[in-house]
């Protein structure tokens, strides 16, 4: 028996056995981390306060943020979806700056998209429109009066809360009757309800109510709930309105695509068509203009999407900087504790436990800011929401990142200051006064 | 097996001053048998405490061999040694060195928890200890709360919990009086009389005498190793017994 040899293999055994012995259970090192922190209460939560407000910061921006992009483009939406816009103005970019666009498009051009008859097109509203005023009995008010077609309740959802639309037969015989707008039937007839069947003066005509639509918000620049709606075909031979060559002009046309796929194909088909008509080969000089509502919302995300982005990357520099305190305080934290440290090892600790104790003070800290941050977060996304008058809504994705964000800033803030414990020196420390 | 629990061989030390290296240590050679109880003497910075703390892993040595229970524990890693230091190694500090948030008996628990042990049967092990060193009743009191004495026992029970081949106390009665130090004296009397391996460093010649052999230590050199019979002064296991009954005063 080679006694060198044995020796060596017990000894061998004796290291793989202790490598298995030496495992601290991940549950203690949360205690024994948890203890420390709630040893000094009120230091730790000035220690995650950084880390609060960051995280409160990301969760309220991104939720205000994107309450405000739901809500306008839920009011973008509400005037109609799958949306093609035609107007004067378009390419010719000198003559926009100069003025208000200009009166290209003429009822000729809407009826030759109707006279189209493509299956793609659900619906089409020309509109042409002037400020006046009406009056019912000694009520008077001033009301934009848009003159459509039948068309115009599908396409631009304007479904009527008391009454009935007027219909294409209506347009046909030029009849007068009108739909009021939620705010000119309160203003004339103080309810909806008595509007319906009573007689108004449009610029001193007769006309007849036939319903009344319901509100519809105010959207700031436009309010669809000031508006009256006449049959253009009365709009044009009542309310005056006519172009050099006879052929009625319209402010817009509307044309409600049948699905949100083809409205690409759409667009530009049309756009060859007006371009026929108007006699303009080069798209550089257009005379009109055809906006997808596709385009309008993409470009409000966007727009709305690098805002709350900035927003959120202003937060995420306080999010650094509340992980600049914890490291600041971990490093005061593992100098005062040197000796608890070098005890803790001359019990047997080994240097990933006091890591894994450290850098899990350091997590816990910021992950309890996070949790913190996200209540106050959602509390000011409420308080934000309510200034704006929009509902916040608290995306699950802003609190994921916010909270991972945090975690991660907790352990790469924190590692540091846990490896300088972790190698502390078990004499050196026990000496420590 | 060796029945040695400590082998030393030609152990030196050297800290590295600004510009040239101080000996604290310069070859000492010696062995401590199992159920042995070991004075180590010496004036002030001759190298006791240098001493304890290789003995206990804390530190290695700069040159020399230490054999702990047969196994050469020079070459170890930090992590092997921090496993050999909680299951084979006590230590009792004159200082006390009680983690000072933790109770009596989460203090106690401290080392079985870095060595794996299941909270049952920790705590189990703990309340054993605590009554052992006859201060059960302090089991849910903070170091602050408790006297010198009592700490100090505390603190056997920590190092006597993982049930360590050697006990290293260094000074444990330099911060008490008289009859508080006579006390844990005669409760290292009784462990070891029960079996532990004790090694005590002292500035006291009547604390010296009590045991069986007593290590002089002068400039980092091993002066006199001396075997004797413990004096008249020590405590018979019955005299303990007694003591213990008065304890522990509230
Ligand atoms: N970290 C260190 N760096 C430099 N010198 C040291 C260090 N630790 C101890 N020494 C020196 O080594 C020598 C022995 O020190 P040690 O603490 O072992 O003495 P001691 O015998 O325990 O003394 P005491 O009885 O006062 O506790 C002393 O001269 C001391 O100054
Ligand atoms: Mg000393």
């Amino acid at each position: 028996m080679n006694p060198a040899r044995s020796a060596r293999s017990v000894e061998g055994t004796a290291r793989q056995q202790r490598r298995r012995r030496g495992s601290l259970d991940a549950l203690e090192i949360v205690v024994i981390a948890w203890r420390s922190i709630r040893s000094n209460v009120l230091r730790s939560a000035l220690t995650t306060l950084g880390v609060v407000i960051g995280v409160a910061t990301v969760v309220a921006l991104t939720a205000a943020g994107s309450g405000v992009n739901a809500s306008v483009t839920e009011r973008i939406t509400s005037l109609g979806s799958n949306l093609l816009t035609i107007s004067g103005g378009g390419g010719d970019r000198s003559s926009r700056v100069r003025g208000a666009p200009r009166d290209t498009i003429t009822l000729g051009d809407a009826e030759a998209i109707r006279a189209l008859d493509d299956p793609r097109i659900a619906g089409i509203a020309p509109q042409v429109q002037t400020s006046l005023s009406v009056k019912y009995g000694t009520n008077t008010s001033y009301a934009q009066v848009v003159g459509t077609w039948a068309d115009f309740e599908k396409v631009r959802n304007a479904s009527v809360a008391q009454g009935s639309f007027f219909t294409t037969a209506d347009d046909t015989s030029a009849r007068r009757v009108a739909v009021l707008g939620h705010q000119v039937a309160q203003d004339l007839f103080g309810s909806s309800e008595r509007a319906v069947g009573q007689s108004i003066l449009i610029n001193n005509l007769g006309f007849d109510v036939l319903g009344v639509l319901p509100d519809k918000g105010d959207s700031g620049f436009f309010n669809p709930n000031s508006q009256i709606l006449v049959p253009l075909e009365t709009f044009v031979r009542r309310l005056h309105r006519s172009s050099p060559t006879g052929d009625p002009t319209l402010n817009s046309v509307y044309v409600q695509g049948a699905n949100a796929k083809d409205l690409a194909a759409l667009q530009d088909d049309l756009t060859t068509l007006l371009a026929n008509r108007h006699g303009i080969p080069d798209p550089a000089s257009y005379d009109f203009e055809i906006r997808n509502q596709a385009d309008q919302l993409a470009t409000l995300n966007s727009v709305t999407g690098t805002l709350t982005l900035f927003l959120g990357s202003i937060a995420g520099i306080s999010l650094l900087v509340g992980g600049i305190g914890i490291m600041n305080i971990m490093l005061v934290s593992v100098t005062e504790r040197t000796r608890e440290i070098g005890v803790r090892k001359a019990l047997g600790a080994k240097p990933r436990d006091i890591l894994a104790q450290f850098l899990l003070e350091a997590t816990m800290l910021s992950v309890g800011g996070g949790i913190l941050g996200i209540a106050a977060g959602v509390g000011l996304g409420r308080v934000a929401g309510h200034a704006l008058s929009v509902a916040p809504r608290v995306m699950p994705q802003s609190i994921l990142i916010a909270f991972g964000f945090a975690a991660a800033v907790g352990i790469f803030f924190g590692f540091y200051p846990a490896q300088r414990a972790a190698r502390l020196d078990p004499v050196e420390s026990l000496r420590y006064e | 097996m060796s029945a040695d629990v400590v082998t030393l061989e030609g152990v030196r030390k050297a800290y590295r001053l600004a510009d040239q290296a101080f000996w604290a240590l310069k070859g000492v050679s010696f062995s401590v048998r199992r159920g042995e109880m070991l004075a180590l003497m010496g004036p002030s910075g001759s190298g006791k405490t240098t001493l304890m703390n290789i003995l206990g892993l804390l530190d290695s040595p700069t040159e020399g061999r230490y054999l702990l229970a047969g196994e050469d524990v020079s070459g170890l890693s930090e992590f092997d040694r921090a496993v050999v230091r909680n299951e084979t190694i006590g230590f009792v500090f004159q200082a006390f060195h009680l983690l000072p948030r933790l109770t009596s008996l989460e203090n106690v628990e401290t080392p079985l928890t870095y060595g794996g042990y299941g909270r049952r049967a920790r705590r189990a092990r703990a309340l054993e200890m605590l009554e052992r060193v006859g201060l059960a009743d302090k089991a849910d009191s903070v170091p602050a709360t408790l006297s010198g004495g009592q700490r100090q026992r505390v603190a056997v029970a920590r190092a006597l919990a993982t049930n360590p081949a050697l006990l290293l106390a260094d000074e444990p009665t330099g911060n008490l009086d008289t009859r508080t130090g006579n006390e844990i004296l005669a409760l290292f009397h009784e462990l070891n009389a029960e079996g532990a391996t004790i090694v005590v460093v002292t500035h006291e010649a009547e604390i010296a005498a009590q045991t069986s052999r007593t290590i002089r230590v002068r400039d980092g050199l091993l002066e006199a190793d001396e075997r004797h019979a413990p004096a008249a002064g020590a405590r018979p296991p019955d005299r303990v017994g007694e003591v213990r009954k008065h304890e522990p005063r509230a």
